[in-house]
């Protein structure tokens, strides 16, 4: 880490180079479990993010008045009172979003990114940069599961954000808006994306050697 | 008894957390590469999974029920089986050394496991009593141990094969999953 | 000890190759699939052309594609495509046949590395795989096209019917002539009793498959059935469905059952009861596959438990 950092290059490295569902491999239960539609996958996101972001400036905020002991059960603490807010807030106005994604709301407060972020990022750097870095972490999220969903949702219902999308004739393969089709999906868009960094830092290295 | 039963076989095949409801991935695919470790975090899972329904329900009946603090569970829960997970570590460490040993690594993973979270507020909302709650918690998590033992044994099998270089890891581990699951959504439906 | 190890390879005795072995099987098959030509028509034929032709394709492609040796000669991919249309509704229409294969060859098949290396039985991984997504096109049984078919309801359907209390065994539209010639609905391979058994004992007797599998299988179904609902229930349940098919072709499948005797028995005891579970207490009236590939998943801790294993063995952990 010795390239000075900066607010966008905090917010790249959650968004890209270290992806949390893509490269990290972490909060794989929402990753499989809500993205059987592309409205519930953004919005699974976009609430991760919102939790992120504000447990990751509280706890940057709060960095030098906790003590080194008790900071995990502070996470805890912090991230849940987040995460019921969230919960809240979805269930008085977004209801059907709040009953499409059910107990995966509440559970955001053991979604390992939330709690990883926390510890080995907001806890040790200003609430700027945490902001930065708890948006590219959540968008980073937001954009692999909402992939995932759209994948799901499309060849699986035949629509996209529930609006049709296939030809008539087009029958849906139902299995890929269930648990199994998650797992699949998931394990065949990895092998997807890692062939592309394959192939991505392979050129960088040919560059580099030019 | 034969309630307690249908409990049991539902959330060991039909309504199994890992197979049918996604939950608890991080540890069904994080220790599943060697069926020793996968079986310590089962045995640890089972452990704190069944006594947290049982304090859960007895903070959920007499601490947020009569306050009107349902609002609550899920900080009031966390807290919980995170304290919980704290005092089972030392309270197997000072008297139980041999179980420590066997579990101690895995404890403290426990906490971020979310069927540990899922299943304390599945109970809450199922309105079961006190025994009733602690037996769901109990099947629940045997469910979860069941599956992540099955799905050990299978890795280790598939560790010998000849599998294309970009199955290694989460991708092969990830579809070998979802063809387990195929195998379970047999149970769709089951009721006795 | 190495030769002993739970691994790859189909698990070979004597000095039969697998080219061998995998022929015997297609003969041994043969019968089930002239039968349900007969049965069902010409719309059979054609599914089972088209799913030899696409699994062996698949099989092609694939190593070509990973510049692997290619082995469709060893006719292993003939037989998933076979045992894969046997399990088809014959009005299917022909991309779940292509569609089938595909999952049964790459997804369940090649990507755990080939023959011997996948822990599911490729044909009824796929089955299962097109059961769930198209239950209305992969549930839909037409009744067979010959004189005198029984019409209506499959026979399991209707015995399904008779556990739940709502007939009577008298009144079933039956006999034990039709189930053993396959003369009613079903998938197109599994209606003919008698062309199956046929080719399970010329499988049996020229030890190619192990006896322990079909006949624990088959055993535990009687026996539970026959508390369940008396002995005639257990006959008919025993000829119905896909229970003789999978018992004698699928669930000996070598990469996917255990590999001792004591295992062996414990996997077919374990198919039996799932089978029974299923089509007794879910809604659905077949439950061959789904039990066949739990017990699949149970394979390798079966083997586990019942492998001997030399005393001070560092096992190698991958």
């Amino acid at each position: 880490m010795a390239k000075k950092q900066n607010i966008l290059s905090v917010f790249l490295n959650g968004l890209v180079t270290e992806n949390p569902t893509f490269v990290l491999m972490l909060g794989l239960c929402p990753t499989v479990g809500v993205t059987t539609a592309g409205s519930s996958g953004l919005g699974m996101g976009l609430a991760t993010t919102a939790v992120l972001v504000c447990s990751n400036l509280f706890i940057s905020l709060l960095r030098n008045f906790i003590p080194e002991k008790v900071r995990i059960p502070s996470f805890i603490v912090i991230i849940a009172s987040f995460v019921t807010i969230v919960d809240l807030f979805l269930q008085a106005f977004l209801p059907d979003l709040s009953s499409a994604l059910g107990s995966f709301v509440a559970l955001i407060v053991v979604n390992c990114i939330v709690f990883a972020r926390a510890e080995a990022f907001a806890f040790k750097n200003s609430p700027l940069l945490s902001i930065a870095d708890g948006l590219g972490m959540g968008l980073g999220f937001t954009g692999a599961i909402t992939i995932l969903a759209v994948i799901r949702e499309v060849f699986g219902n035949g629509t996209c954000f529930g609006v049709s999308l296939m030809p008539a004739a087009y029958q849906p393969m139902a299995i890929l808006v269930q648990p199994v089709g998650g797992f699949i999906t998931l394990g065949l868009l990895l092998i997807v994306v890692n062939a592309l960094r394959n192939l991505a830092s392979k050129k960088s290295a040919r560059k580099e050697a030019a | 008894m034969s309630e307690y039963l249908v409990v049991f076989i539902g959330y060991l095949l039909m309504n199994n957390y890992v197979m049918g409801q996604t939950l608890g991935l991080c540890p069904f695919m994080g220790v599943s590469k060697r069926y020793d470790t996968a079986k310590g975090m089962g045995m640890a899972v089972i452990f704190v999974i069944t006594l947290a329904s049982f304090v859960t329900w007895l903070v959920n009946e007499y601490l947020l029920l009569p306050f009107g603090l349902e609002y609550m569970q899920t900080i009031a829960f966390i807290l919980v089986i995170a304290v919980l997970v704290q005092i089972v570590e030392m309270a197997l460490k000072k008297m139980l050394p041999v179980l420590y040993q066997a579990l101690g690594v895995y404890l403290p993973l426990i906490t971020t496991n979310c069927v540990v979270l899922g299943v304390t507020l599945d109970n809450a909302s199922a309105e079961m009593n006190l025994l009733m709650s602690t037996f769901c918690g109990f099947a629940a998590s045997v469910g979860f141990t069941f599956a992540l033992l099955l799905f050990a044994c299978i890795r280790e099998k598939l560790a010998l094969s000849k599998m294309p270089k970009w199955m290694d890891g989460f991708p092969g581990a990830l579809i070998a999953a979802g063809l387990m699951a195929i195998a379970f959504k047999g149970f769709s439906g089951l009721s006795f | 000890m190495s030769n002993f190890a739970v691994t790859s390879s189909p698990h070979l005795r004597k000095n039969a190759t697998t080219q061998r072995i995998m022929m015997e099987v297609c003969l041994a098959l043969a019968p089930a699939g002239i039968a349900g030509i007969i049965l069902f028509g010409f719309n059979a034929a054609l599914l089972i052309a088209i799913c030899v032709a696409s699994c062996v394709l698949c099989e092609f492609v694939w190593q070509k594609a990973n510049k692997q040796q290619v082995t469709v000669s060893d006719w292993s991919a003939v037989v998933t495509g076979l045992l894969l249309a046997y399990n088809l509704p014959s009005n299917a229409p022909w991309w779940i046949a292509v569609v089938g294969s595909v999952i049964a060859i790459i997804l369940v098949k090649q990507m755990f590395g080939g023959i011997g290396s996948n822990f599911m039985n490729p044909a009824l991984t796929a089955r299962a795989f097109l059961f769930i997504s198209w239950s209305t096109i992969m549930a839909s049984y037409p009744a067979s096209i010959v004189p005198d078919a029984v019409t209506g309801a499959t026979p399991l359907n209707a015995l399904k019917n008779v556990l739940a209390g709502t007939a009577a065994m008298d009144g079933l539209k039956f006999d034990y002539v039709d189930l053993l010639i396959g003369s009613h609905g079903g998938v197109l391979g599994e209606t003919c009793a008698i062309a199956i058994i046929l080719g399970g004992l010329y499988l049996i007797i020229r030890g190619i498959v192990d006896w322990r599998i079909p006949l624990s299988f088959m055993a535990t179904v009687f026996v539970c059935f026959l508390f369940k609902g008396g002995a005639e229930m257990a006959l008919y349940q025993l000829l119905s469905g896909g229970l003789l098919l999978g018992a004698f072709f699928m669930a000996t499948d070598y990469a996917t059952s255990p590999i001792t005797g004591i295992g062996r028995v414990i996997f077919g005891i374990g198919c039996g009861f799932f089978l029974f579970l299923i089509r007794v207490f879910t809604d659905s009236a077949e439950g061959c596959s789904f039990a066949i590939l739990f017990m699949n998943v149970m394979t390798p801790m079966i083997d586990r438990f019942t492998m001997p294993r030399p005393f001070g063995e560092v096992k190698k952990h991958g």
